[in-house]
């Protein structure tokens, strides 16, 4: 039995470097997104929020357990809604050109904030994983 | 025990041992109360395995999830070690570069610089120190592609931890110049 034990134990040691060697692989991933100075966020391809970054929060104010679930959309102000989603739109269609910056206005609580918005297509084998927007602050 | 996210080897391994020792554990003659003591061993190891595998299993979804905003992140990224090779380029980067990933991982990240810059460049890069002690910068340089002119960038430069090693490694924003 005692081999057996020893084996077992092996194997206990393998797996635990295995999850050290993932969370060390998830960590500079984490800390590139985390720590980025540029703000994003990352949306699924209908534009629902699943992740923001701290320099994202800071901007639009909002804490992150807000943001998540919540459409881009309804933080961006009434007036520049429509283009916004035709924006997506075009996005989700890969029309030419539609990953090219431009300037929007979000709205924080008491405040409307003056954003410049890119956005990239996040691809999978399947299609669409998703949207990672950066928005620079203009105001 | 399930057999989620860990290196199916082990898992099958394990599956194996623990049912070779269930054999054992039935064969010998152990008295009761070892028998028992014996089970509940087992029983705490199944525990502890899953949730172990359960650690796995996050950190892989996670790990896959923050590498895709590397990746298609709409500003070009670069990653590079302290001697200054590129490990990682995002999908901006590749395009910027006009290169494939194959051949940019593992060349220095200067010799994407124009040839008037690239002294200078070298010169700032080789004071920085991996580790977590460089202090977000940024310059401007000439950005040479691997087709086509010239063209000049802003970089901005940070630390971070690198990938399997964990040393410290530096994470570039380049950003044609407007």
């Amino acid at each position: 039995m005692t081999v057996e034990l020893e084996e077992l134990k092996a194997m206990w040691l393998d797996l635990r470097a295995h999850v050290d060697q993932l969370a060390g692989e998830r960590q500079q991933y984490y800390d590139f997104f985390e720590q980025a100075s540029e703000a994003y966020v990352v949306t699924d391809e209908y534009g629902t929020i699943a992740d923001a970054n701290g320099a994202a929060v800071d901007i639009l104010q909002r804490r992150k357990r807000y943001l998540r679930g919540k459409p881009l959309a309804a933080l961006v102000a009434l007036e520049r809604r429509a283009e916004f989603r035709q924006r997506l739109g075009a996005l989700r269609g890969r029309e030419p050109a539609a990953e090219r910056p431009w300037r929007t206005l979000f709205v924080a609580p008491h405040l409307r904030i003056d954003v410049k918005l890119a956005a990239r297509l996040i691809e999978r084998p399947g299609g669409v994983g998703g949207i990672c927007w950066r928005l620079e602050a203009l105001s | 025990m399930n057999s989620r996210p860990a290196p199916e080897w082990l898992t099958t391994t394990v599956s194996a041992v623990r049912e070779l020792m269930i054999k054992r554990l039935e064969a010998e003659s152990l008295d009761a109360e070892s028998k028992r003591e014996m089970e509940m061993a087992l029983e705490e190891l199944d525990v502890m395995w899953e949730e172990l595998q359960g650690q796995a299993a996050l950190l892989m979804r996670e790990n896959e999830r923050y590498a895709e905003f590397f990746q298609y992140a709409p500003d070009a990224y670069v990653i590079t070690d302290a001697g200054g090779n590129i490990r990682e380029a995002n999908e901006a980067a590749l395009e910027l570069l006009k290169a494939t990933r194959d051949s940019v991982v593992g060349r220095p990240l200067s010799e994407y610089i124009a040839a008037d810059d690239r002294v200078a460049f070298l010169t700032r890069s080789v004071g920085l120190m991996p580790g977590g002690t460089v202090k977000p910068f940024a310059w401007r340089a000439q950005l040479q592609p691997r087709e086509g002119a010239a063209l000049a960038a802003e970089f901005s430069v940070r630390a971070i931890p690198l990938k399997k090693s964990g040393v410290g490694g530096l994470c570039w924003l380049v950003r044609p110049a407007l």
